[in-house]
């Protein structure tokens, strides 16, 4: 076991040591530089071979690159160009937990509205309940989120007036008022999200309706809500938690978008501006944590399919 | 006293606003009356203003949504107009820019009195009382080090050129300070305001000195707001200061408001949304296709005018098919300005047959369009450019665009669609590429283009506005556009102090430029704001500004 564990942590690192790289050299290769964009307007070649000077950026790819890696697993994530403040803060203190409550509401929402959904449209299949239902799941899978986003702006919140319409507050300060803000854009990331769970849901829970046990278990009298939830539900999230996990990195993708439309200062929004300004540290710094919560994620993935089944315990 | 003094006297005594000089000063040369508004050319800049209905009432906040970057609140520093309009409440300047409907004036800010003993010596008296937010006193002392700050080549402030003639500042008294230069630069009334000219803004030195790099974002200034806090990405928040030395409506200090929050919203629609929402008390920035929304809106009230800029269509001169003049001079008067005023800026914009500008008043010559002296459409005209010349066949060429305001005040790419059927009746085939960003100010920089589009914003003199972009060899030359007679024309201008003689010489150059097409100019375009109804007392001043100082919530 512990082998095992040794192993999956040498390659962990392996694999964050060539994603690194991989999106240091990339970025590197775009044209234009954080010098160009910080001087504007007020570009000529002397500031601008000064300030290049000055942030060390005119020194080759490996060195820079040697650098960085030299300071960032010493913890100094470097600063941001633009506005000089410490990426680590930028990053983990202000805009992570942001995306964090995002993806969980979006989650969480997902969940409830989806599984359900799911099981109901598996028991009641082939009637206007599936198909009504199975019909929004693939509206909603298909839906643009930037889009979705400004329609529930412009729909709930400009014209009925339900919900505001973009900010952010932390939940840890004030719940009501943080969970409020986060209502339209946990709609809008956990809706696509939502579609496909449901639609999982359903044909996992169909499948299994047919298995032998559970068609033991009703030849035994087993019926009803004992049979969905106490037999046929365990083999159900199989697949569903697979998908949910593999499928999390779309929703990184979502909160991108959704972070923009409603001015949320999660991770998303923080890559999108920091690669457009050619900010190098931050986007290093972001891409690493994300690739780090994307294990994470996989871990425990790992770890609660082996709860769920089993036969893969002895592995 | 001479006849001409006399006169500059009294234009001055006219323009200088009187509530805020105890005593009027007088000028030498006429540098401070750069930007007069003659009262007919009102309807140009056309402003909306919001007129004061009700009686100030003190307290409260208003939210307010920033759809524009903000760099760094270092104005020394900064080239962002998002920015500069956040610096124009936590600063001060020497002078500031002031519009009363008509004119375009400088006034005295922190300076309180300005005399020129010579054309190349400025005595500046300074305003007494005044605190830093950090509650030091505000002397000569800080006169001195800011101007030294800009020019010193190790802080490499992006701004230090424009006191490339500074020669020495010296300190008379603690309110008195003596700054002399070595040529008599006519720019310098723009350079020294607070706001768009940002040489003359006001920083706090020990909290520079004692912060380094992260004093922009942490700005210490002498004006009537101070910052409290600025969560990246996401919000500013600005508090009143309550030792702030300018006097409201009713005696007491400025401002009337306890709070503004600036929340950095960028994305459009949501801005917008939020507005209508009544989230939000108001937008710094009102892109063109939101205008008939807002405009139709009960509670809202949006208000703008021409500022001082410029579109045009860039060609590069070095780089083949717009090495060769006539191809450039038939795309000048190839393409139809009405359509593009209409469909890309929704109307809200006039036509440019010059770099200089409205707002510049002195200097803007109201016919210019109307004259056909410059360029203009005419389609015959082009046609006869094009068969002149030497490349006979179709020419390809790529025009690169990029979205945000960095396009041409947010229309660049509608504007090039709109051209590129016009070129093509001239024979020129144009491939519309969209860049983003960082690598359009790359190519742009570096001439690695053959055609672009820029809405080029400047500071209220036509100095700015001219020389830096055409002249041969200088940084904002992207076109690299060279003709010695214009330069010299030009150079000329930067040091002439009789306004007539100065406008002649800018009149000449205009011409020269217009029929060398390095470029197609395109449109001066309006700046709009929007305040929910709610606001009062907000003064629109056609130059990159938000002001909150005098504003109230209803």
């Amino acid at each position: 076991m512990l082998q095992y564990a040794g192993q999956r942590l040498v390659h962990t690192l392996i694999l964050l040591w060539l994603i690194s790289v991989f999106v240091f050299v990339l970025m590197k290769m775009a044209p234009g530089d954080p010098v160009m964009i910080m001087l504007g307007s007020d570009y000529n070649p002397e500031s601008y071979a000064l300030l290049k000077h000055e942030l060390g950026l005119d020194r080759s790819v490996l060195v820079q690159y040697l650098i960085w890696v030299w300071r960032f697993v010493q913890g100094d994530w470097g600063y941001s160009y633009i506005s000089g403040e410490y990426v680590s803060k930028m990053l983990l203190q202000d805009a992570l937990p942001v995306t964090l409550y995002l993806s969980l509401g979006s989650l969480m929402f997902a969940l409830i509205i989806a599984i359900p959904s799911g099981i109901l449209a598996a028991l009641k299949r082939n009637t206007w309940v599936d198909y009504a239902g199975m019909g929004l799941a693939i509206f909603f899978n298909s839906f643009p989120s930037f889009y979705l986003g400004i329609v529930l702006i412009w729909v709930f919140g400009v014209t009925l007036g339900w919900f505001p319409t973009m900010g952010y507050h932390p939940p840890a300060e004030d719940l009501t008022k943080g969970i409020y803000h986060l209502i339209l854009p946990s709609f809008t990331l956990g809706a696509w999200y939502a579609g496909l769970i449901a639609r999982i849901t359903r044909s996992s829970l169909v499948d299994v309706l047919n298995e032998n046990y559970i068609k033991v278990a009703k030849a035994k009298g087993v019926q009803g809500r004992a049979l969905v939830y106490k037999h046929a539900m365990r083999n159900v999230l199989i697949p569903v938690v697979t998908i949910v996990g593999l499928q999390l990195g779309g929703m990184l993708r979502g909160a991108v978008m959704t972070e923009v439309v409603f001015a949320l200062p999660g991770i998303g929004r923080l890559v999108t501006i920091a690669v457009l300004n050619r900010e190098y540290h931050l986007v290093q710094a972001t891409v690493m944590v994300i690739a780090i919560m994307f294990i994470l994620v996989n871990l425990s993935v790992d770890v609660l399919y082996r709860y769920l089944n089993p036969r893969v315990r002895e592995l | 006293m001479g006849r001409d003094e006399h006169e500059h006297k009294a234009k001055l005594a006219e323009t200088i606003r009187g509530d805020l000089v105890t005593r009027r000063t007088f000028l030498k040369g006429t540098a401070i009356l750069g930007a007069a508004v003659a009262a007919g050319r009102a309807g140009l800049l056309a402003p909306r203003e919001v007129l004061a209905q009700q009686k100030v009432k003190r307290g409260g906040q208003i939210r307010v949504a920033w759809v524009d970057t903000v760099d760094t609140l270092d104005p020394h520093f900064t080239s962002s107009l998002g920015a500069i309009k956040v610096h124009d409440n936590v600063y001060n300047g020497i002078l500031r820019v002031d519009y009363d409907g008509k004119r375009v004036s400088f006034v005295p800010d922190l300076a309180e009195k300005w005399e020129m003993p010579d054309p190349v010596t400025h005595v500046l008296t300074l305003r007494k009382g005044v605190k830093f937010h950090n509650g030091d006193d505000f002397t000569a002392e800080d006169i001195k080090w800011n101007q030294e700050r800009l020019k010193d080549p190790q802080v490499k402030s992006p701004h230090g050129w424009k006191l490339a003639y500074l020669d020495k500042v010296e300190i008379l008294d603690k309110h008195k300070v003596k700054v002399i230069f070595t040529k008599p630069y006519q720019f310098l009334p723009v350079a020294w305001t607070g706001s768009t000219g940002r040489a003359g803004t006001i920083v706090n030195r020990k909290a520079v000195e004692k912060q380094g790099r992260a004093y922009g974002r942490n700005p210490v200034g002498t004006g009537p707001f101070k910052l409290v806090e600025w969560v990246e990405n996401d919000r500013i928040v600005l508090e009143r200061n309550p030792q702030y030395w300018e006097k409201g409506a009713d005696g007491k200090p400025l401002p009337y408001l306890d709070k503004v929050t600036i929340l950095l919203i960028r994305e459009e629609s949501t801005a917008v949304g939020a507005l209508l929402a009544g989230e939000v008390d108001g937008m710094d920035l009102v892109p063109f296709q939101f205008l008939p929304l807002l405009e139709k809106n009960p509670a809202v009230n949006v208000v703008g005018g021409v500022e001082g800029n410029y579109t045009y269509v860039g060609m590069n001169n070095k780089k083949p098919p717009f090495d060769d003049k006539p191809l450039r001079q038939a795309v000048a008067f190839a393409i139809d300005r009405k359509p593009i005023i209409e469909q890309a800026y929704f109307g809200g914009a006039i036509q440019a047959c010059s770099a200089i500008s409205p707002p510049m008043t002195d200097f803007y010559n109201l016919d210019q369009c109307s004259s056909k002296r410059a360029q203009y459409f005419d389609l015959e005209k082009a046609k006869a450019f094009r068969a002149q010349s030497k490349y006979k066949d179709e020419v390809e060429v790529e025009w690169m665009v990029v979205g945000g305001y960095t396009g041409s005040g947010g229309v660049g790419p509608r504007m090039a669609e709109l051209v590129q059927p016009m070129l093509a009746k001239i024979g020129i085939k144009v491939r519309i590429q969209l860049f983003e960003q960082a690598t359009w100010h790359k190519k742009r920089n570096t001439g690695d283009f053959q055609m672009y589009d820029e809405g080029w914003v400047a500071d209220l003199d036509p100095d700015e506005t001219i020389y830096p972009e055409w002249v041969t060899g200088k940084p904002w030359n992207f076109v690299g556009y060279t003709n010695p007679e214009f330069d010299k024309l030009v150079g000329d201008a930067q040091f002439e102090a009789d306004v007539k003689k100065r406008k002649a010489l800018y009149d000449k150059a205009d011409l020269v430029l217009a029929l060398d097409a390095p470029c197609a100019f395109i449109a001066h375009f309006k700046v709009f704001k929007a305040l929910s109804k709610k606001v009062q007392g907000f003064k629109y001043i056609p130059a990159d500004s938000m002001r909150f100082h005098a504003i109230w919530r209803a």
